[in-house]
């Protein structure tokens, strides 16, 4: 009888105890002063839409043994974070070179409990000056270059000409122009949307477009939020007005079950990638109807103002050594400039300057958008209106996703959304350790 | 005689003889033979509990201990990136933390919707399929089991399919609440019920199989004479069933409550399937993971896993204490009447 009531209760308390499993792990922080060399054998991780750009690596240097490992590549996903911080608590197991599923990746990588990505600044100097520094700039921490840009992804301002032709609309240069503008629209073509709150790039496509300090890194222990920044209350007041019109959906771009929505957008401010990544690929719209012009000014301001969204990084591992690191930054090379993944096959704008004239040669080829002369220029000259934007160790738009939609969904107004997500972003920056500064 | 110690030295040595005369004067054959049957029972013993004590200790026991080891250290900051004795300061950042209470309210919700159902559930099913005796209860019992069978991922695919507002069988339901989206389904107030749903089909089948396993521990005789005594149907499932299951039905609910403290994988997929519109702290196992993850502090995710391990061991005492299926007392009581006859 004993042994079996020892039984019971060993059961009851494995079960209990299950739930550690996941959670136990080394406190160690881990330095990079030992790093160590392969021979040449190097592994790269990326994303499913990244695996073309190794396979295209694999394809052009047959002599470099790579093992590509496919990722969780989920924006704002958790995997390989997880990742991450066990490799870092053990010491060993990173990869070679990364792609980032979510660009905020790179606030950990670089940060001192992790140091992951190499600076690159001395390790590939020339690959650095191909890039405009406006594009580069997400890559700079501190003064080091961290990371490579694979797709520079300024918003343009889309909208659909064939609709706006048929119905006589004039395109919106001003954000308050569109703000009324979609309201119109939203009144005179019920189901007709002119914008997606419900991903995290909205945070980028609407707060960073007004300059609104969500993510502003001061040093590396101090962030600046203020939510009741005036910048921030524009971009507030813009949504009230447009999801008070019923011309937002709370949807999300990414979301599985949003290509219904996707065919009823008439306009919105979004990335170079959209156009052949959502509007073409994804949600199968038409050749001749999607096209995109500059980014809008607010109104007063003499200059375009928009936000970016991802336009992914490539790390390199700052573990390793050798005949290893120099194959890595081979594949770095070949991944960050090279035609063959740049130009051939890659969906975004590339980040790497010498290589945008050709890509942009090719939309016209491809004969898509509606108005390619005008939608290359919108491209180009979107570069310089992108508003500054650090990437910090909490996700920004993570805290969106899951503030944002649901209070909308649930009978909020846009300024309620935005009330929560700005709660819970200061308490999110504070519980990872940063002092927020409101000034 | 001599024969007979002969067979004692040969056998097990001068320890039988030496214990034989110290007991003066009892049967040496039978005493022999006990202690030899107890001497194999030990060992036999061991051997049988040498996989599950080795998975204990790598599964449980050490877990357990390094995760004390850990939730005592201090946690590196940003600031301050040594590491170092903390004492109880990542419990005090644990129970500080902004989400901390929120998470189990999350769970305190579901369980109070979701706990009751299951016992009533298992309950009324399984005495349904036992009062029904035949092929119609065993294949009930089966039908029954089927979403069971369906475990984990399967059954989270399923619910995923299921909760599709728009290709569903049930999406009238949905379109019902006016949701057309998985974002519209998936809110924070309807997360309970959507946990209640998964969770109940996933585990009520194997529940059914388990508690009708004690019903039908339940001697014919007993039976026999409650029915002689004039009990309907009704009165044997509430006045003879019930009370001889409810050690069955208190381990269903102990194992319950521990699966709904380790919640984890339901929230998490759910929240990537709406595209992150529910909280990616919704359960204190996914704080925990966070604590682990995002916030790179593992002492904090250590001292959240001890506070668990504390709630669900405390919780689950109190039913092993009062549910009679571990401290089972009458049953000892009939050994000892036998010992003495």
């Amino acid at each position: 009888m004993k042994t079996r009531r020892f039984l019971s209760a060993g059961v009851a308390l494995a079960a209990a105890s299950l739930l550690l499993a996941g959670c136990a792990g080394g406190g160690d922080s881990s330095t990079a002063s030992n790093q160590t060399d392969s021979g040449g054998k190097i592994t790269v991780w990326v994303d499913p839409p990244r695996v073309p750009a190794a396979e295209a690596f694999k394809e052009a240097y047959p002599d470099i043994p790579i093992d590509i490992v496919q990722i969780d590549g989920t924006v704002g996903g958790q995997t390989v974070r997880q990742a991450f911080a066990n490799f870092d608590s053990a010491g060993q197991g990173w990869p070679d070179a990364i792609f980032f599923p979510s660009n905020d990746d790179i606030a950990w990588a670089t940060n001192s409990t992790s140091n992951y990505a190499a600076d690159l600044t001395d390790l590939l100097p020339d690959v650095v000056k191909g890039y405009d520094p406006a594009v580069i700039s997400f890559c700079d921490i501190d003064g080091q270059i961290r990371c490579l840009r694979n797709d520079a992804a300024p918003d343009v301002f889309w909208y659909n000409k064939a609709f706006f032709d048929e119905k006589g609309y004039t395109v919106p240069t001003t954000w308050e122009e569109y703000a009324d503008l979609s309201v119109k629209i939203a009144q005179e073509n019920p189901g007709k949307i002119s914008g997606f709150l419900g991903d995290a790039y909205a945070v980028n496509r609407y707060l960073q477009a007004a300059g609104c300090p969500t993510n502003d890194r001061v040093s590396e222990s101090e962030a600046h939020i203020n939510m009741d920044d005036p910048n921030c209350q524009r971009a507030t007041d813009l949504l009230d007005t447009m999801q008070a019109g019923n011309a937002l959906s709370t949807q999300g771009i990414f979301d599985g079950d949003a290509a219904e929505a996707g065919a009823n957008l008439v306009m919105s401010p979004g990335a170079v990638w959209w156009g052949n990544y959502l509007f073409r690929d994804t949600w199968k719209i038409p050749a001749g109807q999607m096209t995109a012009v500059a980014p809008l000014k607010w109104e007063g301001d003499s200059k375009p103002s928009t936000g970016n969204e991802g336009g992914g990084l490539w790390g390199v591992s700052s573990h390793i050594t050798g005949k290893q690191l120099e194959n890595t930054l081979t594949f770095a090379t070949f991944v960050a400039t090279d035609p063959r993944w740049q130009v051939d096959l890659s969906t975004g704008l590339p980040g790497y300057g010498p290589v945008q004239e050709d890509w942009l040669a090719k939309i016209a080829g491809d004969a898509y958008f509606a108005d390619i002369p005008t939608t290359q220029a919108a491209f180009k000259s979107a570069l310089g209106d992108v508003q500054p934007y650090s990437y910090m160790l909490y996700d920004t738009g993570s805290v969106w996703t899951q503030t944002v939609p649901s209070t909308l969904i649930g009978g909020g107004s846009a300024t309620d959304a935005i009330k929560a997500f700005g709660d819970e972003l200061v308490n999110q920056a504070k519980s990872v350790g940063y002092t927020i500064v409101t000034e | 005689m001599t024969n007979q110690l002969l067979e004692d030295r040969s056998a097990t040595g001068p320890t039988a003889g030496a214990s034989r005369a110290a007991d003066g004067g009892t049967p040496p054959k039978k005493r022999r033979r006990a202690s030899w049957l107890h001497r194999d029972e030990t060992v036999g013993a061991w051997i049988l509990l040498a996989p599950y004590t080795i998975l204990f200790l790598v599964a449980a026991a050490i877990p357990i201990g390094y995760a004390f080891v850990i939730s005592m250290q201090k946690a590196p900051t940003l600031v301050n990136p040594k590491s170092g004795f903390g004492g109880f300061d990542s419990f005090a950042t644990v129970i500080g933390d902004y989400r901390f209470w929120s998470t189990f309210v999350n769970i305190f919700t579901l369980m109070a919707i979701w706990l009751p159902i299951m016992i009533i559930g298992i309950v009324a099913l399984a005495l349904l399929i036992h009062a029904s005796p035949g092929r119609f209860g065993g294949a009930m019992r089966f039908i029954y089991y089927i979403p069971g069978a369906l475990g984990g991922i399967a059954n989270f695919v399923l619910w995923v399919y299921l909760i599709d507002p728009v290709n569903s069988p049930i999406a009238f339901l949905w379109q019902g609440i006016g949701a057309s989206t998985y974002k519209e389904v998936i809110t924070p107030g309807n997360m309970p019920f959507i946990l209640t749903a998964m969770l109940f089909f996933q585990g009520v089948g194997t529940w059914i199989v388990v508690v009708n396993g004690g019903l039908n521990g339940i001697s014919d005789e007993v039976m026999e004479a409650a029915r002689l005594d004039g009990a309907n149907a009704w009165q044997l499932a509430w006045h003879v069933k019930l009370p001889l299951i409810r050690p069955w039905v208190g381990y269903a609910a102990l194992m319950n409550l521990a699966y709904g403290f380790q919640l984890f994988l339901e929230p998490y997929l759910l929240r990537q399937i709406s595209s992150g519109s529910v909280v990616a702290e919704w359960a204190p196992t996914q704080l925990g993971y966070a604590f682990a993850f995002t916030n790179r502090n593992f002492p904090a995710a250590a001292a959240l896993s001890i506070i668990l391990l504390v709630i669900t061991l405390a919780i689950g005492l109190v039913i092993v204490t009062r549910s009679g299926l571990f401290g089972d007392d009458r049953v000892p009581r009939i050994k000892k009447k036998d010992r003495t006859a």
